[in-house]
């Protein structure tokens, strides 16, 4: 009896672990639906974007490794080529929790686009985490570009090189870029998931 | 003025700019944001030519770590970059083992507290005794607590050159003790892994396995396995194994791949270099072909036929076959033959009746050996029964006769050439019990054949058996050379039953095996009420009122000795059958009914026993209580397939699911719907998860 109850607790446990555990989006699946607010108020779904392709970037501007891609005009560049280029949606995404590393105030978040000259549709402050944990979002930055039809083609790291030093920049693999060019040729995306490097969100 | 304002400006360029050529690199500590780091050297000073260990000493603030070689799920390894004299080398980082840290949903490696990441530098040999040594390092690491901090340093350190033995340096001895202490071995045991699933699979060979391990694993490649939840281990006689799940951001797999090992009880650790290669060729046999049988098969039908002329001498078969013998004596030339080739007829027709059976069940897919006749308690009680009943008619309790209980037997008895046919069946019959234990290895070796071969085993066996007697036969000088019938054979005949008892006991010993302690008391139940019965058979009635009575006793009686033998069997459900009752044998169709079952799951277990895999996976998960009760609480059917030999039918389900090779692990839901496969290593909490979430 005393036998049998330990390994229902086993059992308990195993289930209670595996539920904890948050499962990724599938490259090539729906990818998840959300409802943000973003710094103007405005409340944003996947679905409002329906047709146009979306990408989605998890930030927190005191990371080192955002201030690396923001301090070398690299994000903003990406941003810029997305949206002239690629009639891409922007979306900046802070998930850091309040009193957490990152988290700010829509308007500060405001002034920090404004500051870095960075060019997304909008900013989303994703305070509870719930849109981050729909995407396992891990670390900022963390990239994700879902497609017209809404399904998810790439997740991983901004580029190929995990380091905080600019220098590295023009050596690496902007997976990005490379990403929405192979879509805007048709073709399939050559590398759909890479390492995402850089901070732990502040969940 | 002017002038010495320009001696002064060129005096401070000066300066500066010889600090700028000294300042780059630092002895001593060096304090960046929430950590400190030095350059440290196990020596105090360098021997020409003799390798040294140097090490960069970090101590992150509290609750700060740095990051190990694969840093987890985020972070960064620390880096560094040397500058020595020419012609000195350093080694790569000799990476301390790390450990876990978790950080919110996501788990990195890396230290926390004062650690030393250790080097070791060869200096050239042509040092000059008396001469200085600098070595410098370029160091980059990423230190975090909630936040991540990226920092670098250039350190050095000048070391005296002296042609004499080493010394150690007092001061950071302890730091290097702790390198060595979580220094992995590098150890070179065969190590494969597999991505296939969605499993990282590792498996290690080695006898030098330290048993009662509690294995930590870290994977020593980066974005390969989902950090945050551990790998399970298995461990079973020689072999570990380890299963993590693949991070969602698996790039591409490298051809080599470290991974340590650490055990958490003995505060062992080692690293091996895992190389891609599925994990189930670790068995002698290759499971592309059939696996070739010990012997060949000329040889095997010379041993199968001494084997059968030995089986003669078998307690269960002596006796039996002994007083038969006698029946030649005496007899008519032309009839003895006929006796011998009914004889032999019997026996070897047996012999291909029961091999044509255990061939059919192997090709069905069944997991038998020869001396599977003997896994069914009822064969074993039946057997039992019947050597019993031959013992207690040579000593005389009762004899063959035309009674009910003797309506078998009595075929053995009869005058003529079916007598003689009768008998060899009885010999076979009598043999079985007896070729399974002494017989085994030989016959091991046909089932592994073509079964036309495999049959030809089996009647060279049987041919073995009969010759004795064939040759008593054919040959009526030999019978002759028998000796005379006289008083003498009753005695013989009495001596004869004591084998036959002793053979009863050894088929008693299998059973209780089968059936425990409670079935074994009902069959000696059985046997007592058998014994009463034959006794009273062969009792003479003074009425015919008598003889009604004795005749009903005797059928109630011999009902009874069954029904014993039935619950004594039955018991078979608790403890030794469970081991083979509590999973079916796979067959497709048999599948696709359960499959039509709502009521019903499966879970199919492809498995061969050449498979270490399958072997340890069975051993450590599938056969353990809490699978086998998670499988019954959820009306779970578990079916097996063995691929021990080429199976056509296994073979073509393996390539349903794309593979061509065992185990294979898929778990079907009550509902029909599309299966789940496991992945290749199994732990108990991982079986008993997904039968609970189907």
């Amino acid at each position: 009896m005393i036998h049998r109850s330990i390994q229902l607790f086993t059992a308990a446990v195993v289930l209670a672990a595996s539920a904890a555990v948050v499962a990724a989006p599938q490259i090539g699946e729906p990818a998840p639906d959300f409802s943000v607010v973003d710094t103007e108020g405005n409340t944003h779904s996947l679905s409002d974007f329906a047709g146009r392709k979306v990408i989605l970037e998890w930030t927190n501007h005191e990371c080192p490794f955002v201030a690396k891609h923001y301090g070398a005009g690299n994000m903003q560049e990406q941003q810029r080529v997305a949206r002239d280029q690629h009639d891409v949606v922007w979306l900046s995404v802070i998930s850091s929790k309040p009193g957490a590393q990152g988290h700010v105030s829509p308007e500060r978040a405001d002034e920090l686009t404004a500051e870095r000259d960075a060019d997304p549709t909008a900013v989303l402050i994703d305070e509870s985490g719930d849109m981050g944990r729909a995407y396992d979002a891990r670390v900022t930055p963390h990239m994700y570009i879902i497609d017209a039809d809404g399904i998810l083609r790439y997740m991983g790291g901004i580029d190929s090189i995990p380091s905080a030093d600019q220098d590295d920049i023009p050596d690496a693999t902007q997976y990005v870029m490379v990403a929405l060019d192979e879509m805007a040729t048709g073709e399939s995306v050559s590398q759909a998931t890479t390492r995402p490097y850089g901070c732990t969100v502040k969940y | 003025m002017r002038k010495a304002d320009t001696l002064f400006a060129a005096a401070c360029g000066l300066i500066l700019t010889l600090l700028a050529a000294t300042a780059w690199a630092q002895p001593g500590p060096v304090q960046r944001p929430h950590i400190e780091v030095e350059l440290v050297s196990e020596v105090k000073h360098v021997r020409p030519g003799e390798p040294f260990r140097v090490g960069l000493r970090m101590m992150p603030d509290e609750h700060w770590h740095t990051y190990w070689k694969n840093p987890g799920d985020s972070g960064l390894s620390t880096e560094m970059e040397w500058t020595l004299p020419e012609g000195a080398s350093a080694s790569p980082i000799r990476w301390p083992y790390p450990e876990r840290v978790p950080m919110g949903h996501l788990v990195n490696y890396g230290y926390g507290g004062e650690h030393l990441l250790p080097v070791t530098i060869t200096p050239p040999p042509g040092l000059q005794d008396g001469s200085d040594m600098t070595v410098q390092v370029a160091a980059e690491w990423l230190v975090c607590e909630e936040v991540c901090i990226p920092g670098d340093a250039e350190l050095s350190m000048t070391l005296p050159v002296r042609d004499a033995p080493a010394e150690a340096d007092a001061a950071v001895a302890d730091l290097f003790a702790w390198a060595d202490r979580r220094r992995p071995e590098a150890v070179d045991w065969p190590a494969r892994f597999d991505a296939g699933g969605e499993q990282l699979a590792i498996q290690v060979e080695s006898d030098a396995l330290p048993a009662a391990a509690e294995w930590t694993v870290f994977v020593g490649v980066e974005n390969v396995v989902d950090h945050a939840r551990p790998a399970e281990t298995a461990q079973l006689e020689g072999v570990l194994q380890a299963g993590q799940p693949l991070s969602p951001y698996l790039g591409e797999l490298p051809d080599a791949m470290p991974v340590v090992f650490v055990d958490d009880a003995s505060g062992e650790a080692f690293e091996v270099t895992a190389r891609p290669g599925s994990l189930q060729n670790t068995g002698a046999a290759a499971p592309a072909s059939d696996p070739t049988p010990p012997v060949g098969w000329g040889l095997a039908m010379l041993l199968a036929l001494a084997g059968g002329v030995l089986l003669n001498l078998m307690p269960c078969v002596f006796p039996v076959l002994s007083i038969k013998a006698m029946s030649f004596v005496g007899g008519a030339g032309h009839d003895q033959r006929a006796h011998g080739l009914a004889y032999t007829a019997g026996v070897m027709l047996s012999f291909a009746v029961l091999a044509g059976v255990l061939l059919a069940l192997r090709a069905g897919g069944e997991a038998i050996g020869w001396g599977f006749q003997l896994q069914s308690p009822w064969v074993v009680g039946l057997l039992v029964y019947v050597l019993f009943a031959l013992g207690l008619s040579l000593s005389g309790l009762f004899t063959f006769g035309g009674s009910l209980m003797g309506a078998g037997q009595s075929l053995t008895e009869r005058e003529g050439v079916s007598g003689s046919f009768f008998t060899g069946v009885l010999a076979c019959i009598v043999a079985s019990p007896c070729t399974a234990p002494f017989m085994g290895t030989a016959l091991g070796a046909a089932v592994l054949m073509p079964w036309p071969m495999a049959m030809g085993i089996f009647l060279a066996l049987g041919f073995g058996l009969a010759l004795p007697m064939l040759v008593l036969g054919f040959s009526p000088a030999l019978a002759r050379r028998l000796p005379r019938p006289g008083p003498w054979m009753e005695t013989f005949k009495q001596l004869m039953a004591f084998p036959l008892y002793l053979a009863v006991v050894w088929l008693l010993w299998v059973l209780g095996r089968q059936v425990g302690a409670d079935g074994l008391a009902a069959v000696l139940g059985g046997l007592v009420m058998l014994a009463f019965v034959l006794w009273l058979a062969g009792r003479r009635d003074r009425s015919a009122t008598m003889a009604s009575i004795r005749h009903v006793a005797v059928a109630l009686g011999a009902v009874a000795a069954v029904a014993a033998l039935g619950a004594g069997v039955r018991m078979s459900h608790s403890p030794g059958e469970v081991e083979n009752a509590w999973w079916e044998s796979y067959s497709a169709d048999r599948l696709a009914e359960l499959r039509a079952d709502p009521q019903r799951g499966v879970l199919v277990n492809m498995t061969a026993d050449w498979c270490i895999t399958c072997k340890v996976n069975e051993g450590v998960a599938l056969n353990t209580d809490a699978v086998r009760e998670a499988l019954a609480a959820n009306d779970v059917v578990y079916m097996k397939g063995d691929w021990t030999r080429r199976d056509e039918a296994i073979t073509a389900y393996l390539s349903e699911f794309d593979r061509n090779g065992v185990p294979l692990y898929v778990l079907y839901p009550h509902d029909g719907g599309d299966p789940t496969v496991l992945p290749q290593v199994l732990s108990p909490g991982l079986v008993v998860d997904a039968v609970e979430s189907l």
